[in-house]
């Protein structure tokens, strides 16, 4: 690799290239993009960028992304909250708001079970989710288990499922019909498909 | 589906070259030597993307040539079809390339592709799947099934994917970064995923076992010949199959990957009771091998109505004249075969107007004789 870029270029590349997706020549390509765009552009981006951070957290509830302590889902006194839906990331969200065939509260998990990767239990929201299942300020009636229909996914799903059981057997689990094509992630469904896999959903 | 010819360039001995395949039996005879399994290794090649011979595809280009290329012309009743692979050695900082498309549309596999042609191959090499380890005929078998019920093929990637898994969380917990957490979980998807592989092998199997003894028998092979499906698992339903998992579970952390479960199935032909790769003569494993693709082609022109086109390099001089005969007339009755061979004598029906025939001398393709 080249040692010829001024030290911030050199910089900026490198920040670039951890991006996902974002190989080295892309972040080469980028970084003089950003080199070569107006001063205010490039500032916006950088105050976007640190206004994300400072500004967006999750939610105390149900892990989505907010600027507030909780998010406006859950806030909504019109959300059916005896209704669990379970995703794996905070993308799933929108396309599951925009069937507007659900009108539960979620739970966002971040992310799916996957030892290769490293994720274990204990890094995503699921002790969290079993808590909030058996609590007793609101009586859960239905959780449904949205997680990808993917190897880790459908792990996920299963390893949740058996929690509950035991936390919560009361609660009824369903799962989303398999109107999803295998291995497909529930961020590239479409609308009707994912509204017809929710309305089908059976139970686990 | 039938495959009409094929072209290569810079395969092998062939700087460019190609060959017309006929609808029914062709047959390809030359001097030992001269090229006859490399024109076959090349339609294989252009089918799949892989030489059956090889796992290093750099012996393929032609020495001296920076690459090379086949193409292969398919008809699929009256449509017109095309699959193409190049194959490019890494030279310098360059990696080596290979570019498969269909259609002329790139594609990643051409194993996935509607058009590509089912294709069965008979060579000395082939013979490792008899006498080789069971990994070999694990990938057969599920190659079988996924030809046979194509809608079944994501079984064996489903449980490969489950099974890297579990394996990754046994090291995990072995070098004490994981907990046993999610252990049961990952136990309960390999169970379910490894039932539903052990019962479409066993329906493959249970499919090829008559068809396999009656050609083994036909072909001449001595005794009882017979193919069994030996699953590891006894498990009746998945309850079960975790429990055996749990029961193994200490010596899986010891070792840090997973013992128990289908990956570690046997397909066993057998010559009364005892296996052929062991206890069989070069001969008897021949015979039993050829007796095994016979019965996949039968039975996938049964079950699919697609008879897969086959490859026969150097078969005939096994046989007798009787058995010369009858392979040849069971070839003949449906499908495509191409048939290598150093005599022409060899092959009964060879100078009969409905078969095609090939002259190979080295480096060349001379079309002798073409039947529609
Ligand atoms: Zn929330």
């Amino acid at each position: 690799m080249s040692t010829s870029y001024a030290p911030p270029v050199q910089r900026l590349v490198t920040e670039l290239s951890k991006l996902p997706g974002i190989g080295n020549r892309t972040a080469q390509r980028l970084a003089f993009h950003i080199l070569r765009t107006s001063p205010e552009d490039a500032v916006a981006l950088a105050e976007a960028i640190r206004e994300v951070k400072e500004k967006i957290g999750l939610c105390e509830v149900c892990f989505n992304l907010t600027d507030e302590a909780r998010c406006r889902i859950c806030q909504d006194p019109r959300r059916d909250q005896e209704l669990i839906c379970v995703v794996e990331e905070p993308s799933d969200v929108i396309p599951m708001e925009r069937t507007h065939e659900y009108h539960g509260v979620y739970h966002v998990l971040g992310g799916a079970l996957s030892p290769i990767d490293g994720v274990d239990p204990e890094d995503l929201k699921i002790a969290e989710l079993l808590t909030r299942a058996a609590s007793s300020q609101i009586s859960v009636r239905e959780v449904v288990l949205a997680t990808n229909p993917t190897t880790t996914g459908e792990a996920t799903a299963l390893h949740i499922a058996e929690g509950l059981r035991q936390r919560a057997p009361q609660i009824k689990l369903t799962r989303l019909a398999s109107g999803l094509p295998v291995g497909s992630d529930l961020e590239y469904a479409d609308e009707v498909t994912l509204g017809k896999a929710f309305a089908g959903r059976r139970t686990v | 589906m039938r495959v009409v010819s094929v072209e290569m360039r810079d395969f092998r001995t062939y700087a460019r070259a190609e060959a017309r395949i006929g609808a029914g039996l062709t047959v390809v005879h030359g001097p030992n030597g001269a090229g006859k399994s490399n024109l076959l290794e090349g339609i294989y090649f252009g089918c799949t993307g892989r030489s059956p011979r090889t796992r290093s595809d750099r012996e393929l280009i032609r020495f001296g040539a920076p690459a090379t290329r086949v193409a292969v012309r398919l008809l699929d009743g009256e449509e017109p079809h095309e699959l193409t692979v190049g194959y490019e050695a890494a030279t310098g900082g360059a990696q080596a390339v290979k570019r498969m498309s269909a259609d002329g549309a790139e594609v990643e596999r051409l194993l996935d592709v509607p058009s590509r042609p089912l294709i069965s191959v008979f060579m000395p090499d082939r013979l490792e799947l008899l006498k080789g380890p069971p990994a070999l005929r694990r990938a057969h078998l599920d190659q079988v099934v996924a030809a046979i019920w194509p809608a079944r093929a994501q079984a064996r990637r489903e449980y490969s994917r489950v099974l890297a898994q579990r394996n990754a969380l046994l090291a995990r917990i072995r070098a004490g970064r994981a907990s046993h957490a999610a252990m049961a979980t990952w136990d309960r998807e390999l169970a379910s995923k490894a039932l539903t592989l052990r019962e479409q092998r066993a329906g493959a199997v249970n499919l090829l076992a008559e068809p396999f003894a009656l050609k083994a028998g036909q072909l001449g092979c001595n005794g009882e010949v017979s193919i069994e499906y030996r699953p590891r698992s006894k498990a009746l339903d998945e309850d079960q199959f975790v429990a055996e998992l749990q029961e193994r579970l200490d010596g899986d952390l010891e070792r840090g990957f997973s013992g128990h479960g289908p990956h570690r199935d046997e397909l066993a032909i057998v010559r009364d009771g005892r296996e052929l790769r062991v206890y069989g003569s070069q001969g008897e494993q021949r015979l039993a091998l050829l007796a095994l693709l016979l019965a996949e082609r039968s039975v996938l022109a049964r079950e699919r109505g697609r008879t897969p086109l086959m490859l026969l390099d150097d078969v005939m001089s096994e046989l007798d004249g009787e058995r010369r005969e009858l392979l040849v007339g069971e070839l003949s009755a449906a499908g495509q075969s191409v048939i290598a061979t150093t005599d022409l004598g060899h092959v009964p029906t060879a100078g009969e107007a409905h078969v095609t025939r090939l002259r190979i001398s080295p480096g060349t393709i001379l079309q002798e004789a073409i039947a529609a």
